[in-house]
């Protein structure tokens, strides 16, 4: 009897002493795995020719086992956790930032404002990004500060110490408002349109003069995150040879190093960025976050520093999908042939440029649709607002239009009183189409793709 | 009472980055018994890519993807890649491979040409075999070639290359040029169910037709379709990031930004058309980001199909679509749906 209350409070305890571990993210050592002796490879992996096999993965084994290295599951001697402090304000000028209350506390070996970060901008298109905010905050999860401790828990509460002095500033979040003259400019420019997209095929105007119907409707989108399974998590280890190697979720660290070597001001031979496997990336780890501020704590701690994401560092924090406000007016013939298309696009970029300017060029290249359209005039603008910057996310402005332009196709199907399969097959692209941009088109399948979804569909036979 | 429709999203998607360079290099190293180590600069994401990868190198060889083990992503030891974007990787690094795996193949040639007594241009490996090009008899094993070029000839088999996409640099004033190297073009078609009480959604079955090019891995392709749906069903129907009138989010969590789990997945088949582009490697292009483009079209058209509400505003929330079939029945003529805040 005595025995089990003792070996119950043990287990007690053993479990108490887990969940603290876990709270630390202290090194959890793994359950054994026996691996099996002989090694199945499916036969789709060893026949010839390679191209066209079914071929399993090599990482399906190690994910299926559970001992696939994310950089959560990575920990190096003496490593410490950072931690980076956000705004919490959408537009505010920085009076002051004070971290000695925060350095006093437990565990914590350094912290990282933006000044001093060697050049502290960075972007794909424009370096108009801060790494940590040093002088004016332009959206509500911009960093202002980063805290290095040994455990995630002790930077977390010494992030709460950090005095900040904020003067307010005017904030502006609707696109459609940001663009006009008088609104509040996010970067002292003239004006919040950062980029701007123009593409013209044709005469429109004597295109709508030529349609027998013309149709306009306003389309619009939201903003959405990746939501990758991995959020963004890096470790930095700066070595005495003033070499920084960095483990990092990135999708290009080509590029990534590149940026690493300017912000940090090193030159890149100094740099090793090692991809692991990423949890999901779809367009969201297209650029660094945090690996240059993990670099310079790990320079002033001479320890590894690793850094995670919560979820809501990476909804508040990281890039997003555009919403986009779509206005088309398309003129028809009454056969049910495109005559025309005028397109306005208004791109939300929130607070930086990030991929904006390409997914405004690719939605400005894409909006008509796969469709010959002789006449056609299409503008595109990204505009800067005090809200989550909005980057690169799988289709690049794509969805967005996709959703405008074959919503539309379909109202206007039904007033013409054609069937919308027959209306797309009317207009669709075929080999030798000239695109938009005046590229000729081949290996083109628009109508094969239409034929096969709707067969298989059972789309003439459907019924409600 | 619940009403069922169908719609369609038709859509075309470029490969690579627009007119802007983004160039993939690689390097290939056959090893002394015939198997191969392929370098590449850019980083798996979960999609597969690098089994592609693998696969594109070990056609080029004449091996088995199994015979291919890919190292990627590691700036000290791998060549310069623009990276998981764009949905250039197949394309892309794919052409840079094929390319890289020839150069390495050319020195098995060199080295197998005398000892099969023909010129090196008169052979081909296919099925770990280097042979001679319609006498197919006439062989040796890659083992053999491959030891022999290394140990004997002391020349290791190894290749390096890049691709870079060709484009023409667009008109600032009309747009006219030639930004992308070539295009995938893809339909899906959907088939829903709304709830005229609640405005609810439910997708019930969707088909999809992606063009890709040739499929190097048809079960990737088609993993990359199906997920791509699950994300364009977000998109169509739940997914929003919502502000507070200070600029900040309310729902940075994954309780109240609502994302599809399995349970929302509907019954999907999926079909590859058939297409060759010359351009790309083995007449590959890609299939990463299109297969989320036009899932959001086709719903919103079936939501049009099933209850005649046009939904003008994503996503197409149960709140959403209530109000504009009350709309459509109070008035007769829907009125525009406000964005949501």
């Amino acid at each position: 009897m005595a025995d089990d209350v003792k070996t119950k409070e043990k287990t007690e305890s053993l479990e108490s002493l887990r969940k603290a571990d876990d709270n630390l993210r202290l090194p959890t050592v793994p359950e054994r795995t026996l691996f099996p002796k002989e090694i199945g490879i499916a036969p789709a992996r060893e026949q010839t020719p390679a191209v066209g096999q079914r071929a399993t993965r090599p990482d399906g084994r190690m994910h299926g086992l559970g001992q696939t290295k994310y950089i959560d599951d990575m920990f190096f001697p003496g490593m410490l956790h950072a931690k980076i402090k956000r705004a919490c304000i959408s537009h505010a000028k920085i009076k002051s930032i004070d971290v000695s209350e925060a350095e006093k506390m437990p565990g914590v070996m350094a912290t990282l404002i933006g000044k001093e970060i060697p050049v502290n901008s960075f972007g794909p298109s424009y370096q108009d990004q801060p790494l940590l905010a040093d002088d004016i905050v332009r959206h509500a999860g911009d960093g202002v500060a980063a805290v290095a401790a040994v455990t995630e828990q002790q930077a977390l509460d010494a992030l709460e110490k950090i005095k900040i002095v904020y003067e307010e500033l005017t904030p502006v979040y609707d696109p459609m408002e940001a663009m006009k003259d008088d609104a509040v400019k996010i970067h002292n420019g003239e004006s919040n349109v950062y980029s701007s997209k123009t593409i013209i095929k044709g005469d429109v105007e004597q295109g709508f003069k030529d349609s027998d119907f013309i149709f306009e409707k306003t389309f619009t989108t939201q903003m959405v995150e990746h939501v990758p399974m991995e959020p963004h998590a890096s470790i930095a280890e700066w070595d005495a040879n003033g070499r920084v190697t960095l483990h990092t979720s990135l999708g290009r660290i080509t590029l990534g190093r590149a940026d690493v070597s300017r912000t940090l001001d090193l030159p890149i031979n100094r740099i090793r960025m090692i991809a692991t496997v990423v949890g999901g990336n779809f367009g969201g780890k297209n650029e660094i976050t945090t690996e240059p501020i993990l670099a310079l704590l790990s320079k002033k701690t001479g320890r590894p520093v690793k850094c995670v994401f919560t979820r809501e560092d990476e909804f508040i924090s990281s890039t997003t999908r555009h919403p986009f406000v779509m206005e088309y007016k398309t003129g028809m013939s009454k056969e049910g042939k495109i005559m025309a298309r005028k397109v306005r696009l208004v791109c939300d970029g929130g607070a930086y440029c990030s991929w904006s300017e390409t997914t405004l060029g690719k939605a400005c290249i894409l909006s008509a649709g796969p469709y010959n359209i002789d006449n056609l005039h299409v503008d595109a603008y990204a505009v800067y607002t005090n809200k989550t910057m909005t980057g690169a996310m799988r289709g690049f402005g794509a969805p967005q239009v996709c959703f405008a332009y074959e919503s539309h196709m379909d109202d206007m199907a039904k007033e013409l009183g054609i069937e919308p399969l027959e209306i797309r097959f009317m207009n669709a692209f075929n080999e030798g189409s000239t695109s938009p941009t005046g590229q000729l088109l081949e290996a083109v399948v628009v109508t094969d793709s239409l034929k096969m979804a709707s067969e298989r569909f059972g789309w003439k036979e459907w019924q409600k | 009472m619940k009403h069922r429709g169908k719609g369609i999203g038709c859509m075309w998607y470029p490969i690579g980055f627009t007119v802007l360079a983004n160039p993939s290099a690689a390097t290939v190293k056959i090893n002394e018994d015939g198997t191969a180590t392929l370098l590449t600069g850019t980083v798996e994401t979960g999609q597969g890519s690098l089994t592609v990868l693998g696969q594109i190198a070990a056609e080029a060889l004449g091996v088995s993807t199994d015979d291919v083990h890919v190292v990627s992503g590691d700036t000290d030891t791998t060549p310069m890649d623009t990276g998981a974007i764009a949905s250039r990787t197949t394309y892309v690094s794919g052409n840079a491979i094929k390319l890289a795996a020839e150069n390495a193949r050319q020195i098995l040639f060199e080295v197998a040409a005398p000892m099969l007594d023909v010129r090196p241009d008169q052979l081909e490996a296919v099925d770990r075999k280097i042979q001679v090009k319609y006498f197919p008899q006439r062989c040796l094993p890659i083992a053999d070639v491959a030891l022999q070029a290394q140990f004997v000839m002391g020349r290791p088999p190894i290749g390096s290359a890049s691709y870079n996409p060709p484009t023409v640099g667009m008109d600032p004033e009309t747009g006219q040029g030639k930004p992308f190297s070539t295009y995938v073009y893809a339909t899906q078609c959907a088939e829903i169910e709304v709830d005229d009480e609640t405005g609810e959604v439910e997708v019930i079955y969707m088909s999809a037709a992606h063009d890709c090019g040739t499929a190097i891995n048809p079960m990737l392709v088609e993993g990359q379709i199906e997920g791509g749906i699950s994300m364009g069903i977000g998109y169509a129907l739940q997914e929003e990031m919502l502000f507070d009138d200070d600029g900040k989010q309310i729902n940075p969590n994954l309780t109240n930004y609502i994302m599809p789990t399995s349970l929302d997945m509907p019954k999907i088949d999926v079909d590859i058309v058939e297409n060759f582009d010359p351009t790309g490697p083995f007449g590959a292009k890609g299939v990463g980001e299109p297969t989320a483009v036009p899932t959001a079209a086709a719903i919103c058209n079936a939501i049009h199909d099933a209850v005649g509400v046009r939904i003008t505003s994503l996503p197409a929330t149960a709140e959403k679509v209530l109000k504009a079939i009350k709309e459509l029945r109070d008035g007769g003529e829907q009125k525009a749906l406000p964005a949501a805040e």
